[in-house]
């Protein structure tokens, strides 16, 4: 029940996009068709799910106040914890690289899609905003980080994906002039919001 | 009638005879058009011939919605004197003529905010003006409470407008139901003006001031005679989730909502949504005339009635106990379905998709409501949530027809 509901919050009531607008380039950016939006969403997933159980353990074996007591009492003041983006960024980007050179072997076709935008994962404020909202959260179990992982990639994946299905429909609706484009994503992100506004205290 | 016509002809010469007037032709052509049929005819060949343009189709919508507003008219008088404990004083034209003090300024403010700015645009783009707000200014005053501030609902309506239709590029673009952004935008923006209970029935909030000032007392901290509460049936019901509801069990709720109340619709809610019977009326309207798709309202139902059920199964608390037909009864569940959710713009376009839409939009709006303690009246976030997911629903519908017909291309 306890992980059920930090998925559903994490996906659907602490929305990456609808509610801390994190990840907001490459949302805007791959979000023209269903198709890429898709890969692009499968690969955040992805990365979420395998950089946060590892940097679940970084922080709590290496990087907190007192976590390196397993190596000795000796160690059991160190407080390694100014050390936390650069660790967090390094085993994000290493986890990236991985990524692209899997998709650049599955699915040639979505590696020429995703361009730029999949190496950019590596400094999509998603990722890392997952990795320091679950340092801050201090979750008990590696468990619960890895379903917050989880349902933050499944939020952000579901985000992606609603708006390029709705960026594809309204391709021929008249839209004024200076809002093509960039300005209308804006603004239908903001309407999402607040419909995505109605899980908000969801609980189960 | 030819007095009519000669009227707008004169005023089509006048205004054409002038370079500057020009531009406000839509203007007299909403009014001209509104009274006659359009006159503009194919120039080659003749298509389907048929008088419903537009414009009849909004037209038969808000005939549907009539029963609604009369009934939220009467309704708006009935819960004031309710609370005011005077029904027994007051004839039937009494209850109606304060409903209509209470109603009408709505439907007016709503109508006014929206087609001044629908005009604007219409002025500024050289359009003629486009006839989908018709409907979304009776839907605004049928879905708030009664007691909001007219400003409120001109801001609300405006931003509606602009925002959730006019920047899509007018009346059928939308990706949301305009009626809906307005009333979600005042209930985040104003949530004291539109939840809660003191708005719910008109002139609560003064009431309390001066009749009840004398009956508080300890047992009774808010001064309320017996059964008169203004909070909506759903928010009493939502009571439940506290640690002290305002009614024992859900016998009490029962008791004092009855299903035949809630049916008919003598219960506190916003101002046309309370009826179910009158609802249904609407519906039958639409479903005969072929507006509203039997796909959406059918699945909508199902998906709340399954939704309904499966909390009474689960039942723990007095809140998802309650039978699922009346859960179903309350609220804005009958006036969404009928009216809402049925919108041809923001709901899915594919047949198929219709019935995932629907189920959708009535699974979570029984699923908001009742696991949400904060929003009772959660229908309203489920359609606009349903809206948002159309589009993605229409396109799988649509992927999946392709896929299929590859697979039989290739196996013929």
């Amino acid at each position: 029940m306890d992980l059920v509901n930090i998925f559903i919050r994490s996906a659907f009531v602490d929305n990456m996009i609808f509610a801390f607008f994190f990840g907001m380039c490459s949302y805007l950016a791959v979000s023209k068709t269903v198709k890429t939006a898709f890969g692009l969403g499968m690969a955040v997933i992805f990365v979420l799910v395998v950089t946060i159980p590892i940097n679940y353990l970084i922080e709590n074996y290496v990087l907190k106040e007192g976590a390196l007591s397993w190596l000795g009492s000796e160690f059991s003041d160190v407080n390694l914890s100014y050390l936390t983006f650069i660790m967090f960024i390094a085993v994000i980007a290493s986890t990236v690289q991985l990524v692209e050179m899997i998709v650049e072997k599955i699915s040639p076709a979505l590696y020429g899609a995703l361009g730029i935008f999949l190496p950019l994962i590596a400094v999509n404020c998603a990722i890392l905003g997952g990795a320091l909202f679950m340092q801050e959260k201090q979750f008990a179990t590696i468990g619960q980080a890895t379903v917050y992982g989880l349902g933050s990639g499944v939020g952000w994946f579901i985000a992606v994906v609603l708006i390029a299905a709705i960026r594809e429909r309204i391709r021929y609706a008249n839209i004024p002039g200076p809002l093509r484009g960039v300005g209308m994503a804006f603004l239908i992100t903001g309407l999402m919001g607040l419909a995505f506004l109605g899980f908000m205290g969801f609980e189960i | 009638m030819e007095f009519l016509r000669k009227i707008f002809d004169n005023a089509h010469e006048k205004l054409n005879s002038n370079e500057k007037t020009k531009k406000f032709f839509p203007l007299i052509d909403a009014f001209d058009t509104l009274m006659f049929t359009p006159n503009h005819v194919t120039n080659k060949g003749s298509h389907i011939r048929d008088a419903i343009d537009l414009k009849r189709t909004m037209m038969l919508v808000i005939i549907a919605l009539i029963p609604c507003l009369l009934f939220g008219i009467y309704n708006t008088g009935y819960q004031h004197f309710r609370v005011l404990d005077q029904l027994g004083d007051v004839s039937f034209w009494e209850i109606i003529l304060k409903g209509a003090l209470v109603v009408l300024p709505l439907v007016v403010v709503s109508y006014g905010a929206g087609l001044l700015v629908e005009f604007i645009f219409a002025i500024r783009n050289g359009h003629t003006v486009q006839e989908g707000f018709l409907v979304s200014g009776m839907l605004i005053p049928l879905c708030m409470p009664a007691d909001v501030p007219l400003w409120m609902v001109a801001v609300a309506t405006m931003f509606a407008v602009v925002i959730g239709k006019e920047v899509f590029g007018g009346t059928g673009m939308n990706i949301l139901n305009v009626a809906l952004t307005a009333r979600a935008f005042l209930f985040f923006a104003h949530p004291t003006k539109m939840s809660g209970n003191e708005v719910w029935v008109t002139g609560f909030s003064d009431l309390k001031g001066e009749k009840y000032a004398s009956l508080i007392n300890s047992s009774n901290p808010q001064g309320i005679v017996d059964g008169s509460s203004g909070a909506t049936a759903l928010g009493d019901l939502a009571s439940f989730m506290q640690d002290s509801p305002v009614l024992e069990n859900t016998q009490a709720f029962q008791a004092k909502y009855s299903l035949m109340d809630s049916f008919l619709g003598f219960i506190p809610g916003s101002v046309g949504e309370t009826s179910a019977l009158m609802c249904l009326i609407g519906a039958g309207i639409l479903l005969w005339t072929g507006i509203a798709s039997w796909r959406v309202i059918s699945s909508f139902f199902i998906g709340g009635f399954i939704m309904a059920s499966i909390l009474n199964f689960v039942g723990g608390n007095g809140y998802f106990e309650l039978p699922a037909i009346h859960q179903l009864m309350l609220g804005g569940f009958m006036f969404g379905m009928v009216f809402m959710a049925t919108d041809p713009v923001t709901a899915a376009h594919t047949n198929t998709g219709k019935f995932i839409y629907g189920f959708l939009g009535g699974f979570l709006g029984i699923l908001i409501r009742m696991v949400n303690p904060a929003y009772p009246e959660g229908i309203m976030l489920a359609i606009l949530i349903a809206n948002v997911f159309a589009p993605l629903i229409d396109h799988m519908v649509i992927q999946s027809n392709i896929n299929r017909r590859l697979k039989r291309l290739k196996t013929a």
